[in-house]
């Protein structure tokens, strides 16, 4: 059984990739807080007897479910906006919203000019990541951020292992298609990445 | 064909490998910004982590206080805290002394029967014979 402080030290290691994970994935700052305080809290309250070693998994497949469970939430959200927006008429411009509004923006004027550049190379991956397909966007960040293997990010995922590959090295062409057109050609986009990729599609 | 297998087996691990590479890059950089939280944010996330911990502390708390009763011998305190245990163990209970005294009445009987036929003036084996049978009936 995991003690408290075993609890602590594990959130207090993962809290913050977990909260960008889940920002990335809802686009909503807020809500990704909110998704990461109920999973921490569902993790405590059924898992809490576990052994500490069982935390990663557990948490990552509570965390995965929780944004599931706040997508079916919105989903129903959005489907009664809409009814009754249609028969309110006004309110609303009826614009989308941008998914790149939400994306701070922080003022790096006073840094030097090289984390600048890394400060705008990370905006761009963010967004990049965003535009990936959430399956793909699920297993690239299961896999290569949280440094699962194959097997685990199936398991969490629900799917074969064949699937993640398929996920994972589509995310990663995708993300190096989407960066490449922003210019970026320092994270070892090599030519023969994009020539493998366009043999494969 | 068999340099084919090799030339391609050997390309599709430069391509993973590749793939690696770009993915650990970016990961990297995910990281360092996911390192740099506004105060509010990373202030949420602690408040968030304090109050899983102190909620798992609490319900360790309450495990240890349910099962140290039991240890520390208050049985009526036990027995309020597993009602349905206790009630079945009392039910149990009354079963096993209901059929104990229907035992114990039904040797009663026995014993008395026994005394009976050695005390009356009858012999035992007149009971099993038939003409007595007839005789008590006539009788």
């Amino acid at each position: 059984m995991a003690t408290p402080k075993e609890l602590s030290d594990f959130l207090a290691e993962v809290e913050r990739r977990a909260f960008k994970q889940t920002a990335y994935a809802v686009r909503d700052d807020h809500a990704a807080l909110d998704i990461v305080q109920d999973a921490m809290m569902k993790l405590a309250e059924k898992y809490g007897n576990r052994p500490a070693d069982e935390f990663p998994m557990l948490f990552q497949r509570i965390l995965q479910n929780t944004m599931r469970d706040y997508w079916r939430r919105q989903k129903v959200r959005n489907l009664w906006t809409t009814l009754l927006s249609s028969f309110g008429g006004s309110g609303d411009d009826g614009e989308e919203r941008d998914p790149l509004e939400t994306i701070d923006v922080e003022d790096d004027s006073d840094e030097p000019s090289a984390q600048l550049a890394r400060s705008q190379t990370i905006k761009l991956i963010e967004r990049a990541l965003e535009k990936l397909p959430a399956r793909q966007r699920e297993a690239f960040v299961l896999r290569y951020w949280e440094d699962m293997d194959v097997a685990e990010t199936a398991s969490i995922m629900g799917c074969s292992d064949g699937s993640v590959k398929t996920h994972c090295s589509r995310a990663v062409h995708a993300l190096a298609i989407e960066l490449r057109k922003q210019g970026l050609n320092n994270l070892g986009l090599t030519d023969a990445m994009f020539t493998n990729n366009s043999s494969k599609d | 064909m068999e340099d084919l297998k090799q030339f391609s087996m050997t390309d599709a691990a430069s391509g993973a490998a590749v793939e690696e590479q770009i993915a650990h890059n970016i990961i990297e950089l995910l990281d360092d910004r996911a390192q740099r939280l506004t105060s509010v944010e990373a202030q949420r996330l602690a408040t968030a982590r304090n109050m899983a911990v102190s909620h798992l502390a609490s319900l360790q708390a309450q495990a240890v206080t349910h099962s140290g009763v039991h240890q520390n011998g208050n049985v009526l305190q036990w027995f309020g805290h597993h009602r349905v245990t206790s009630a079945a163990i009392i039910i149990g209970a009354m079963l096993i002394a209901i059929f104990a005294v229907q035992q114990f009445g039904l040797n009663h009987n026995l014993e008395n029967s026994d005394a009976f036929l050695l005390a009356s003036d009858l012999p035992p084996e007149a009971y099993a014979d038939n003409g007595f049978n007839t005789w008590v009936d006539s009788n």
